[in-house]
């Protein structure tokens, strides 16, 4: 179902994500939201947990910057249960990596409200502050509105690759999803994918209307300009291992990375120094740090199928290894093998979680 | 046993690493019973024994690997016949990626196996041991020529 929200006249996008925001707060359907804002120091956006609609101003969901994955944040937020209903407005790869969680018992939905939005994509957060600087004062909200005209116009050059590549940027798995590629005026419609987005819209001002023609036509033109980007193989994946020096920025911003105890922490990956010396006596010569391959191909045997590719790993690089686009790759390829999509529903179970009995038979390689 | 090595007397073949990871109920089972029903299959494998295939992580083959195996063999009991009813049904789902990433790491294939060996087929355990020595043998050969 589709719920239209009136725009004001003259206004923006933001401004009526803020109204339908504010409307949620004062009818009580939820007690706090969760959406990126923007603070008046610093060039930064981040996201603040309101629980007084008026401090609603400022807030600005389509800023393009992603500083952290907010499945974690809502993860830290929803560890115990609470009385309160919390609604988290997230970008489509946040919801789909908050699905996954959920999945995985790291999240307690109960209370919880997902709202997605279409995602114009982000910068990488040096980009972001250049152009913010070099932006002439027109300040960050006329930035943000500068960015979002250049992505209907199609501009999508200097976007992070993660974004470049990304096919699922509309909020389809959220409850509800805040639309606005397709609308010509600032309305924004509000479509509901659960019986939790319906009770979330219950008694908000709005009309029902029906299919949104000219934006699903949009929707596609961008999706197939971007599946053709993706591509399907490596081509140097050792070479850009030799570059890693395992700081392990990739698994602390990874949201998919959730073990408390990881099997790949540096007391468990690194040996006692004669260790080292007895291997590089083998072989005459050891890379050091050492093991960098064997770090990333267990990282994403362990995440590969429910890697949303938000690449916030790349961003976090400090080598500059393309992980967005390896973990990308793998992560379809892992994915394909068992027709499994992350964060596409909740009804879908993990791969690793769950079997058929009658499958995989090729898996038996030695035989009689 | 170590007769296996000699091709027709002429040559010594190159004594391989190869782990093979065991489940306790079944393929450690049928190993033992290979041993004494006295089966001769070649010893370039060693044997760890592990509670369950299930057992399994990919950083356990992976590691082997790195550290110098020449080969990895996993076997548990067929499916339908854990002892804890399901867990070789989640390790086929785990290798299976595994397998599909190894190349990438730059390891062939064919370094990597996967087999259902159970109690009572000591017969098949020595076959399997065979086929992947061979297979090994073979990645290891094409390996040395590649490299010049």
């Amino acid at each position: 179902m589709v719920w239209k929200i009136q725009g004001v006249e003259g206004e923006n996008y933001l401004e009526s994500i803020k109204n339908f925001l504010n409307q949620l707060l004062k009818s009580k359907n939820v007690d706090a939201v969760l959406v990126p804002k923007r603070f008046p120091d610093g060039n930064n956006t981040a996201q603040v947990l309101i629980t007084d609609p008026g401090k609603l101003d400022d807030i600005d969901p389509l800023a393009p910057v992603q500083m952290v994955n907010s499945a974690q944040i809502v993860k830290e937020l929803t560890k115990d249960p609470v009385k309160e209903k919390i609604a988290s407005v997230l970008r489509p790869c946040e919801v789909r990596a908050t699905i996954e969680l959920i999945k995985l018992k790291q999240i307690l939905d109960a209370r919880l409200y997902i709202i997605g939005y279409d995602c114009p994509g982000v910068y990488n957060v040096k980009d972001y502050i250049e152009k913010l600087e070099k932006s002439n004062g027109i300040g960050k909200e006329g930035f943000t509105l500068s960015y979002v005209n250049s992505f209907l116009s199609g501009k999508q050059d200097t976007i992070r690759e993660s974004c470049q590549l990304c096919t699922h940027f509309t909020g389809n798995s959220a409850d509800i999803n805040i639309a606005w590629v397709g609308s010509n005026s600032s309305d924004v419609f509000i479509e509901v994918n659960s019986e939790k987005g319906q009770s979330l819209i219950e008694g908000l001002a709005g009309e029902k209307i029906g299919d949104l023609i000219e934006r699903n036509q949009k929707i596609n033109k961008i999706l197939d300009e971007r599946k053709k980007r993706q591509e399907n193989e490596i081509d140097d994946f050792l070479g850009f291992m030799q570059r890693c020096i395992r700081c392990y920025n990739c698994r602390e911003v990874c949201p998919l990375c959730y073990c408390k105890e990881c099997l790949l922490k540096p007391e468990k990956m690194g040996y006692s120094s004669d260790r080292y010396l007895r291997r590089a006596t083998k072989k005459g010569q050891i890379k050091m740090p050492v093991d960098t391959v064997l770090y990333h191909l267990t990282k994403i045997n362990h995440m590969a199928f429910s890697c949303v590719s938000c690449g916030l790993c790349e961003q976090a690089c400090p080598m500059d290894i393309p992980l967005g686009r390896i973990y990308n790759v793998f992560g379809r390829k892992a994915q394909a093998l068992f027709d499994y999509e992350p964060g596409r529903s909740l009804d879908d179970e993990l791969p690793v979680a769950t079997f058929k009995e009658d499958e995989l038979k090729e898996i038996e390689d030695v035989k009689e | 046993m170590s007769r296996s090595h000699f091709d027709s007397g002429e040559k010594v073949k190159k004594k391989l690493k190869i782990i093979g990871f065991l489940c306790n109920w079944c393929s450690y089972a049928g190993a033992d019973l290979a041993g004494t029903s006295r089966l001769q299959y070649p010893a370039d494998i060693r044997i760890i024994r592990v509670p369950c295939s299930g057992r399994m992580n990919p950083l356990l083959v992976l590691k082997c690997l790195q550290e110098g195996a020449d080969g990895v063999l996993v076997s548990g009991c067929h499916p339908g016949d854990c002892h804890y009813q399901e867990g070789n049904y989640y390790v086929r789902r785990r290798m299976l990626i595994l397998k599909n990433l190894l190349e990438y790491f730059g390891i062939d294939k064919r370094r990597f196996h996967m087999s259902w060996v159970s109690a009572s087929e000591g017969a098949k355990w020595a076959d399997v041991v065979k086929k992947v020595v061979e297979d090994v043998r073979d990645a290891c050969e094409e390996e040395v020529k590649t490299a010049g």
